[in-house]
């Protein structure tokens, strides 16, 4: 059953990958919910199942066995055809390697999301200044993303995660391809997200110095939560 | 949902960053509709031209032409019992020879071959009746003036360089005669016959003055009704056939000769059409592989649209939009050229006295787009699907 005021649960949560004697397990049965409003952040060395946490919890990857609640919804039992319009409207993504579409402006990239969901031309590109120009990016709008730096490119993404002003912000690894200036300017957005604007936050990250600024952190190991305390605090 | 404007919009940006590719994919698509287009719209106007002359002939008159059945090669000759016959078999109104041969004109030291046909004064009305010509200036020749010619615009000019006009004397084989009418210059000519334009026309007295054992190149037979031009056609061929063996006399009737220029017509059709129909294919075919590649190099993007919320429908139109995009733009460029074709060929046509108009036909234009567009998505269909059932997380990743 889905926890009241979870946004996220995941319940007896695993993931195998191959078949027969090649079985990996990457994800062991594991138990965790995160509430409305929280800053968390998952770490663990590479390896340790935290990718694949990640694309589980975020709806990108369906469970071997397991449900994941999101605001109380099994989406594990939605098609993938709703579950793409659901993560949608529910999460923002902010990878590591920024995935801003190559021949589109910054402007553009912000928009494409709004542009999936239907919103009027006039309407999706005033949002979208509006969110570049939170990011600090104005002057920067036109620009496709060869003509930017590391981190404009990370705020243009952030600012696309905005668009559909979803209640969970995703991050995978937000700094790791960003020098410590650019890493710091990106986390102080993040840091907002969650501190005015009240967005749950989801840091993944192996940086000890990045999850430490998560208010709450789980780690994995071999595909398990370790440090059961910790995490049963934040349950 | 997704708007239908923005998606055609992202569609046509996504296939003008690869111009090359989509360039070379529409070659296909292109080939096939202008093929079909150009030959349907040529097909049109050519059995449109053959309906107005067998129109203008009527359809109560019979053709004889000797020797027509072996193109000329055993030239039969009609006599004057023949006529007679012709003009007693039932059903028959009137029997009109037409005397044809060719001569030197001399014009101002100028000479030059020309043809020459002639029919009796009494039964000249033939001429009008069948349209080959019309009066430009001057007059008719009269009955039994036998020193009268009329002459088609282009012999007066460009076939004589310094330009024949009105009442100015010829020589005909060394005979005198006067130019008493100039025809308007002429835009038909009937399966290939002679082209008024370049027709020298007399009177059978006129005529027998340079040739004196002339028969008739073409005889034409009136018949007293519509009803009964089979079975006097009929009785006519049967005659000749008789007489001077099989396919040595060629007897026809308008309208026959319009079914037969529908059969070759059509057949010609089907085999262009064919061969567009195969090009289409094809092209189809290019349009599939184009759009295989499209979506293996666009891996990463779909895995990105993907993971910001595009369902797997919204990932399926795109490609398939952008299919049917390259479908119809490779189908607007065809029947832009198959009409500049067909164009061209009605000029040339009507350049060498052949009326032939290359309509522009809304329905053919219309279908031909909807059908390359429906092509183009066709093909487009599988790569699509593929587009669209890709896993994200495994398309993020992808390098």
């Amino acid at each position: 059953m889905a926890k009241e005021n979870a946004i996220i649960q995941l319940e007896n949560v695993s993931k195998i990958y191959g078949m027969g004697e090649e079985k990996v397990i990457a994800l062991d049965k594991v138990n965790f919910s995160v509430r409305r409003n929280e800053y968390l952040s998952i770490m663990g060395p590479s390896g340790s199942g935290k990718t694949t946490l990640l694309d589980i919890l975020s709806t990108m990857m369906k469970p071997t066995s397991g449900n994941v609640y999101i605001e109380g919804v099994n989406t594990t039992k939605m098609t993938n055809g709703d579950l793409a319009s659901f993560r949608g409207m529910k999460i923002g993504f902010v990878f590591q390697t920024f995935h801003l579409l190559p021949r589109l402006t910054a402007l553009e990239n912000v928009m494409t999301p709004m542009w999936i969901n239907g919103m009027p031309r006039k309407e999706r590109e005033i949002r979208a200044k509006e969110l570049l120009q939170s990011v600090g990016l104005k002057d920067r709008m036109t620009h496709k993303p060869n003509e930017l730096s590391g981190g404009q490119k990370q705020r243009v993404s952030i600012a696309r995660a905005l668009a559909m002003d979803p209640p969970l912000i995703v991050a995978d690894e937000p700094t790791g391809n960003l020098d410590t200036n650019s890493g710091q300017n990106v986390m102080e957005i993040l840091d907002k997200l969650h501190k005015q604007e009240k967005r749950t936050v989801i840091l993944v990250t192996h940086d000890k110095n990045v999850g430490k600024r998560a208010e709450q952190q789980i780690f994995i190991r071999d595909g398990r939560v370790e440090d059961e305390k910790k995490v049963g605090k934040i349950m | 949902m997704f708007s239908v404007i923005d998606l055609i919009e992202a569609s046509a940006k996504n296939l003008s960053r690869s111009k090359t590719r989509t360039f070379l994919t529409l070659l296909g698509i292109i080939i096939g509709v202008s093929a079909i287009v150009s030959l349907i719209s040529i097909g049109g106007g050519l059995t449109s031209a053959v309906e107005a002359q067998v129109q203008r002939l009527g359809s109560d008159t019979i053709f004889v032409i000797p020797g027509a059945a072996t193109f000329g090669m055993f030239k039969t000759t009609i006599t004057t019992s023949d006529i007679s016959n012709m003009e007693n078999t039932s059903g028959v109104m009137d029997v009109v020879p037409i005397y044809s041969t060719s001569a030197v004109m001399e014009y101002e030291k100028e000479k030059s071959t020309i043809s020459i046909s002639a029919v009796e004064s009494s039964k000249a009305s033939i001429f009008d009746n069948v349209g080959f010509f019309e009066l430009g200036e001057g007059r008719r020749i009269a009955a039994n003036e036998s020193g009268a010619v009329m002459i088609g615009d282009r012999i007066a000019h460009p076939t004589f360089e310094k330009e024949i006009v009105l009442r100015k004397q010829v020589k005909i084989n060394g005979e005198d005669y006067k130019v008493v009418g100039i025809l308007k210059p002429a835009n038909t000519s009937f399966g290939g016959g002679p082209n008024s334009g370049n027709m020298v026309m007399m009177s059978y007295e006129g005529f027998k003055r340079i040739a004196n054992d002339a028969t008739p190149g073409i005889v034409f037979v009136k018949t007293t009704s519509k009803e009964s031009v089979e079975g006097a056609a009929d009785d006519i061929q049967a005659y000749f056939d008789d007489k001077y063996g099989e396919d040595s006399v060629l007897v026809s009737s308008s309208e026959s000769i319009l079914g037969q220029v529908n059969q070759l017509l059509g057949l010609i059709t089907v085999f262009v059409v064919g061969i567009g129909a195969i090009s289409m294919l094809v092209g189809g075919i290019g349009i599939t592989n184009s759009m295989v590649t499209s979506v293996l190099e666009r891996t990463k993007e779909i895995g990105i649209l993907k993971a910001i919320g595009a369902s797997n429908e919204l990932v399926l139109s795109m490609f398939m939009l952008e299919a049917g995009f390259i479908g119809m733009v490779g189908g607007i460029i065809g029947i832009v050229i198959g009409y500049a074709f067909a164009l061209i060929v009605s000029f040339a046509g009507n350049a060498s006295g052949f009326a032939l108009g290359a309509a522009i036909n809304p329905q053919i234009t219309f279908g031909a787009l909807a059908f390359s567009m429906l092509v183009g998505m066709g093909a487009g269909f599988y790569p699509a699907l593929r587009a669209a059932r890709m896993d994200p997380v495994n398309a993020l990743r992808y390098e």
